[in-house]
């Protein structure tokens, strides 16, 4: 459970280094290209670039396979079910009663599934080579308020920790003879107020401590806190966030000035 | 020490016949387990930390299953049984109480399990009255179980299980973070549930309880059992303790430095040294 909250792997590849500020820009300037793109041998194109950035990255191969196949899925069922919904266009390939499948409604459908595609693979490769202490670091150096950053941080530490609390408890409950999956939805329902109330009760229980050790390790005790990890800038950083401009821009200058159709 | 004849001992109420167990993503927590639990008899689980104590246990009423080898609960595999089924025979008080309780009485909390096993609502109020009485919860029994001092939550933690009444009692760390007092109130509790038939399988740190309570002790290292005795002879080898991770209680420890003056090891309360000590100077 906890390989699926944080997708995170250790690793050196060029993104691994690069400052988590220019890895965010980028992989927002490339979710926009997505979809300022709109013919599918450039979604394609895209899509190509994507994946040697993903190869790039050195991805462990047991997470991405996993990922990559519920991503497949997904794109499966976009492609299965673009056409029911949009019946336009000529030549109809079949038809059942009202349902009609058209050729150009299945290329959409394609188009659609690739352009979702993109933007969760570039999205995966932010989060498989950026620790979450490093995507926290860049959000307040961006601006958000330190204690919101902590407060994300903590949250997001304690996740797969809450997860084994859950799982103690419902061992806990099970032990006294409660199932928690039997009987119908309201039944199942009630079932797990006896997982909820101790898991919030652990939970609270926890952040209150939480609380206490932060204050008594001064925490908050200076406004202008300094910092021992700080996020700098490096060349490698300037060229590579150029690059990504540069793959945006041209594109777009392409399409609104020139009136390319992409 | 001679081991009571088996004769002597209850029914086997669990079996467990080469059990393995890995968790996932895993070391092999349980590397081949063999033991009867017989009626009756007041266990001691004990070992370090990561020896395989809780997950051994877990597999008694069901929560785990082994992933090779069997377990028997009252001469039938419990493979075949949920764990709801098996909390009838064997009830569980895990370690932390704030796993267990939820409902807004103590009342309520006590009824949760006989609720969940469907017995009729005299039933119900009979066994809830009897884990009050027992666990000395009369006075709080309509506050909400959350706002209780840890040693009341326990206590309610403790009669929610017993008012299953099950054969077994499981009892994970009873008196961890329990004053002197309360442990000692607590002990006293479990020790009269054991003359009232109860099987108690006790797992904890401390030596000097299992000293005083337990008549067998198991123990345990990396997912194997080192040691399965009486109690008697349980803290006279400290190789085997130390390879448990385990400290003798302090009495077994003076009794091994006076070895040489002709002390006996297998001593397990004072009562008895001073006794062994007027043996060993002629008479009182």
């Amino acid at each position: 459970m906890a390989g699926f909250i944080d997708l995170y792997t250790e690793g050196n590849s060029f993104l691994h280094r690069m400052d988590p500020r220019v890895k965010i820009a980028s992989v927002l300037l490339l979710s926009v290209l997505g979809f300022l793109l709109t013919r599918l041998y450039s979604l394609l194109l895209l899509l190509g670039l994507i994946f040697l950035l993903l190869f790039l990255a050195r991805a462990g191969l047991g997470k991405t396979t996993l990922a990559l196949k519920a991503l497949l899925r997904v794109m499966i069922l976009i492609v299965a079910l673009w056409p029911i919904f949009d019946p336009s266009g000529t030549p109809v390939l079949a038809s059942l009663g009202p349902v009609k499948i058209t050729e150009p409604a299945l290329w959409r459908g394609v188009t659609s599934a690739v352009r979702v595609g993109c933007l969760a693979t570039v999205w995966y490769i932010l989060m498989l080579t950026t620790s979450q202490r490093d995507m926290v670091r860049a959000l307040v150096k961006l601006g958000l308020r330190f204690d919101f950053g902590l407060a994300l941080s903590i949250s997001l530490r304690f996740l797969p920790t809450f997860g084994l609390t859950i799982e103690s408890i419902k061992d806990a409950q099970r032990a006294r003879g409660l199932e928690l999956d039997r009987g119908g939805v309201m039944r199942r329902a009630r079932n797990y107020v006896a997982v909820l109330v101790p898991t919030i009760v652990s939970a609270l229980r926890t952040a209150e401590t939480l609380s206490l050790a932060l204050q008594s390790r001064a925490y908050g005790a200076r406004a202008d806190r300094t910092y021992l990890h700080d996020l700098s800038m490096r060349r490698s950083d300037a060229v590579a966030i150029a690059a990504v401009v540069m793959i945006l821009v041209v594109p777009a200058v392409m399409k609104y000035l020139l009136g390319y159709e992409l | 020490m001679i081991p009571r004849p088996l004769t002597d001992r209850g029914e086997r109420v669990i079996s467990i016949r080469d059990i393995k167990f890995t968790y996932e993503n895993g070391p092999e927590a349980l590397r081949g387990v063999n033991l009867d639990i017989r009626s009756g008899e007041y266990v001691a689980l004990v070992g370090g930390n990561g020896s395989g104590k809780t997950t051994l246990a877990k597999h008694m009423n069901g929560l785990l299953r082994p992933s090779s080898g069997s377990v028997e609960v009252m001469g039938k595999p419990a493979l075949d049984r949920t764990v709801a089924e098996l909390s009838r025979i064997v009830g569980y008080a895990f370690q932390n109480p704030d796993h267990q309780l939820f409902c807004s009485t103590v009342d309520d909390e006590l009824a949760f399990g006989p609720r969940n096993l469907k017995c009729p609502p005299e039933e119900v109020t009979r066994r809830v009255e009897f884990a009050l009485d027992i666990m000395n919860l009369r006075d709080v029994r309509g506050e909400p179980p959350l706002s209780l001092s840890l040693g009341e939550r326990r206590k309610v933690s403790l009669g929610s299980v017993i008012a299953m009444d099950p054969k077994v009692l499981i009892l994970d760390e009873p008196t961890m973070g329990l004053d002197a007092v309360q442990s000692r109130e607590l002990m006293a509790t479990i020790r009269k549930l054991n003359d009232d038939g109860h099987t108690i399988i006790l797992i904890t740190h401390e030596m000097k309880l299992v000293a005083e309570h337990a008549d067998r002790v198991i123990m345990m290292a990396s997912g194997r059992t080192m040691l399965d005795a009486d109690a008697k002879g349980a803290f006279t080898d400290l190789a085997i303790l130390e390879r448990c991770k385990l400290v003798p209680p302090p009495v077994s420890k003076l009794a091994h430095r006076l070895v040489e003056r002709g002390v006996s090891k297998d001593i397990l309360s004072p009562e008895e040294l001073v006794f062994e000590l007027m043996r060993l100077r002629g008479g009182p």
